[in-house]
């Protein structure tokens, strides 16, 4: 509950309208698209960096715990106000500041969606690196505090890669600036520290980012399998061939026919598995590593290589594989999608693997992922109005975490941890190694306001939580 | 003074801890080349050397990655990563002796970042060892991963002022299949960036885009202003460097080792000399290539060295990266801090109250 005095002094600040605690706008602002819930008691859009610093002061003032949003798309519960309290939505903070292409930088507010900054630069050539596949609607606040990757970060880097400084709020109110349009400033590399903080240690208000030259030629291949197996040696062909694709994506059968029947991408129906393969650069780089990887998939049979003709085709891929999350919607009422990495070399064990923990539980899980850094995205599909089978969806998707952590991985590639698999931090981390990062969160925010319940096991972080989440199961 | 050369990352650990707990000032180092960076060093009771950490713990050639102890030197892991043809390119100088953690911990950087990144960018996990004797972990040796806090980008460029490296996992590139360096040389240096910014605009997508004003150019016997371009690929991708970059002159790669270690001899020469780094758009780079004392700059970065033969032609631009190892004329190595000190003091504070651990690296401001 939010005290009749703070209520008011967040109206002071936002005005009426940039405000929204109905019961009715609330429900909306309870999820993310994973399959936890907690609704905050009010949300709050402040138009600049001031308004973020006294929201946070009234928060502080009436010992309000607070969380940042940016759209929402997160898939590991890491904007759910866990313990309610005050949202703070950068939807209004969404203007791109400034366009530097001679020095390589754009500056924009955390609001920005993803796929503008590139928008915004392609006609001259630039494009920003990190796409995550919900490019379309995802913030750059959110991607900096997830650290988010995408397709493309294979060879471009992830977010933390592109990221050159940050204007933050601290969980105090004070503003601080860390780095800028200009690298090699020094002291402590305090940008890389808080990008991927999941939201826990400071609000991002302001992000300077890293543009990139459009590459010369691009070329889009889909290599086609009869087994799931020779795709994921393919991958570790390709690697151990030494070339270098910017991108390698793979969708497997029950994927390829879902996303097939929601999108008409072209992808074969009765194959078992497909690699959505990019490569970029040079002309004369890419049209031998056009050869290389015909090579590669040949020796690694697949039935099938077909290489994009023109920029329509090549889009039409691409769609295939970006909107393959609302493909699973049309035939699963709900589901869960994971995010463990491998090691490339193990991407073929673990997807039997997965298709043996499918089987033990009786769900059906399939598989669309960034293969080329082993990072796997199985996608648990269940009844959400069946009881038991999100539990069971969850179990499974524990096994498979303990896989990729067992087989040399990690539990999480680019998603975070958020309040979905802090329990399983444990199983990664030693109590040391817990402990720093409980005292890093600690430093920066020792009342534990800032989006509290997350990252770290419960009772590991510095504050407990008594609220039980509610399950949304992921509406689609 | 005392002399401790731990040989297991464990070992790391309890050395910090016994010397933190006995209240002992801490000299941390590897092979100790850099005693004249980012100083002036303060005294110390005891120093602890990585020097026995040499070990390649883990190489996963299939899936490029290495785990490789903090002390082992840069040279020896490309030694044993170019049997695959597999590298982790930092470039860094005193390239022969340097070890991973000094390299990382200084943020030794090299002409090639322009493509591959620095150290911030090429590790993906790290054990470090803290005062109180914990080995901490952070990332892993996957290239890709979120979970926890990435605490190793605060320990690159840290100069060993929170915490000791003691076991470092790098993402490996793969050695291009050629390579090839070229030079073009100009009167000024407006015509020298308008080259480079022909070169960065364009496709090309060389690994280095270096600038030499013509006192630095002269040192590794060249002449006028030049910019150096090292670029990778096939036999057809090296004739198109060729003959995109008008009238360059095609030199032997051996010309960046004198680039690499442009640095150690100039200090090895002046005993008084000092280099500064300063950090600039790729627009602002101008007077900083115009000014009289030899300049080596990362013209794809905005990053560039000054060189002073001793410390009256500084005038507080940048930061005095390095310096004479007695610590005179350098009281301003760090001249305008802003309000992102405060956080990184509380930040040393947290791991170090007592300020033991390599007192006065930093600029003697942390
Ligand atoms: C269909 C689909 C595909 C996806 N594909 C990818 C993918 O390829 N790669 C990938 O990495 N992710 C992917 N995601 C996950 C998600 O899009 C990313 O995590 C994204 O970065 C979240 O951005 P957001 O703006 O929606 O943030 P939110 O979900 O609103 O928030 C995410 C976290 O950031 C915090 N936060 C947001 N803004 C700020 C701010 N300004 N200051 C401080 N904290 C803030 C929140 O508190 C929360 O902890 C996908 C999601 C969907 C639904």
């Amino acid at each position: 509950m939010i005290p009749a005095a703070a209520h008011q002094e967040v109206l002071a600040v936002v005005g009426p309208r940039g405000v929204l605690d109905r019961p009715e706008d609330l429900t909306l602002y309870e999820y993310d698209g994973s399959v936890d819930k907690a609704r905050p008691d009010m949300v709050a859009f402040p138009r600049s960096t001031e308004e973020v610093a006294a929201l946070v002061r009234i928060a502080n003032k009436y010992h309000l715990p607070f969380v940042g949003r940016g759209a929402g798309t997160g898939l590991s519960g890491g904007m759910v106000a866990r313990a309610g309290g005050l949202m703070i939505s950068f939807a209004r903070m969404n203007r791109i500041l400034e366009i530097d292409l001679p020095n390589e930088r754009v500056v924009v507010q955390p609001g920005v969606v993803n796929l503008d900054v590139t928008l915004a630069v392609q006609g001259d050539g630039y494009f920003y690196a990190p796409d995550p596949s919900s490019q379309r609607a995802c913030t750059i606040g959110g991607n900096v505090s997830e650290n988010a990757g995408g397709p493309h970060t294979l060879a471009y880097g992830v977010t933390t890669n592109h990221v050159l400084g940050l204007e933050v709020v601290l969980p105090d109110g004070s503003i601080v600036t860390t780095g800028g349009k200009e690298t090699d400033q020094p002291g402590y590399d305090l940008t890389g520290l808080f990008t991927g903080n999941e939201g826990t240690m400071v609000l991002v208000t302001k992000v300077w980012l890293r543009l990139m030259r459009a590459p010369e030629m691009v070329k889009t291949i889909l290599a086609i399998y009869n087994s799931a197996e020779d795709a994921g040696r393919t991958v570790q062909e390709i690697t151990a061939r030494a070339i270098t694709p910017v991108a390698v994506e793979m969708l497997d059968g029950l994927m390829l026919r879902m996303v097939e029947e929601a999108t008409g991408a072209g992808y074969p129906l009765d194959a078992a598995a497909v690699l959505l393969i990019e490569l970029e650069g040079l002309k004369e780089a890419v049209e031998e590593q056009v050869e290389q990887i015909r090579q590669c998939c040949a020796a690694c049979n697949a039935r099938e290589f077909r290489i994009a003709r023109s920029a329509e085709e090549r889009d039409l891929l691409w769609k295939g594989r970006k909107n393959a999350f609302g493909a699973v919607g049309r035939v699963a009422s709900a589901y869960y999608v994971q995010d463990g990495v491998v090691p490339r070399t193990q991407i073929a064990g673990t997807l039997r693997v997965i298709g043996e923990v499918a089987d033990r539980h009786g769900l059906k899980i399939s598989n669309i992922f960034h293969a080329g850094d082993g990072n796997m995205h199985p996608i648990i599909m269940f009844d959400k109005h069946k009881p038991g089978d999100l539990e069971r969806a969850q179990r499974a998707g524990e096994e498979i975490l303990e896989h990729c952590i067992r087989v040399g991985g990690s539990i999480t590639g680019e998603h975070g941890v958020g309040m979905e698999k802090n329990e399983m931090m444990g199983h990664l981390f030693d109590e040391a190694s817990l402990a720093m990062i409980g005292r890093f969160k600690n430093l920066f925010d020792p009342e534990c306001r800032l989006n509290p319940g997350k990252v770290l096991p419960l009772g590991k972080g510095c504050m407990e939580i008594r609220q039980r989440p509610l399950s949304a199961a992921s509406e689609i | 003074m005392e002399i401790l050369h731990p040989d297991t990352p464990a070992g790391l650990a309890e050395a910090l801890a016994a010397a933190g707990a006995a209240r002992q000032r801490i000299r941390l180092g590897g092979a100790f080349t850099k005693n004249r960076m980012g100083g002036p060093v303060g005294p110390a009771d005891a120093v602890v050397s990585t020097d026995r950490l040499t070990r390649v713990l883990q190489y996963e050639p299939k899936d490029l990655t290495i785990s490789v102890e903090a002390g082992l030197r840069v040279a020896e892991l490309n030694r044993v990563l170019a049997e695959n043809r597999q590298m982790v390119p930092l470039d860094p100088p005193f390239g022969a002796q340097a070890t991973v953690g000094g390299v990382l911990a200084a943020n030794c950087t090299g002409p090639r970042r322009r493509l591959y990144g620095t150290g911030r960018d090429l590790v993906i996990g790290m054990k470090f060892a803290t005062l109180r004797g914990e080995l901490i972990q952070t990332g892993g040796m996957v290239v890709k991963n979120v979970a926890g806090l990435d605490m190793g980008k605060l320990l690159v460029g840290s100069f060993g002022t929170l915490a000791a490296m003691a076991v470092v996992n790098f993402k490996l590139i793969p050695m291009p299949p050629e390579t090839g360096t070229f030079a073009q040389r100009f009167e000024t240096a407006v015509d020298l960036l308008e080259a480079r910014d022909r070169l960065v605009r364009g496709v090309l997508q060389p690994a280095a885009v270096d600038l030499l004003n013509p006192a630095a150019a002269r040192r590794v016997g060249l002449d006028g202003f030049v910019l150096l371009v090292q670029a990778g690929g096939n036999r057809a991708v090296m004739a198109r460097y060729a003959s995109e970059l008008t009238r360059a002159e095609a030199l032997d790669d051996g010309i960046w080792e004198r680039v690499r270690e442009f640095t150690p001899e100039f200090l090895g020469e002046h005993a008084s000399g000092m280099v500064e780094r300063r950090w600039s758009t790729l627009e602002g780079m101008r007077a900083v290539m115009e000014l009289k004392e030899p300049v080596v700059a990362r013209g794809g970065n905005g990053v560039a060295w000054v060189y002073h033969a001793n410390g009256e032609t500084y005038r507080g631009a940048g930061v005095m990266e390095w310096g004479p190892e007695d610590g005179t004329g350098r009281a301003a190595g760090w001249p305008e801090p802003g309000a992102e000190l405060d956080v990184m003091r509380r930040i040393k504070n947290m791991f170090d109250p007592a300020g033991l651990l390599n007192a006065g690296r930093l600029y003697g401001r942390i």
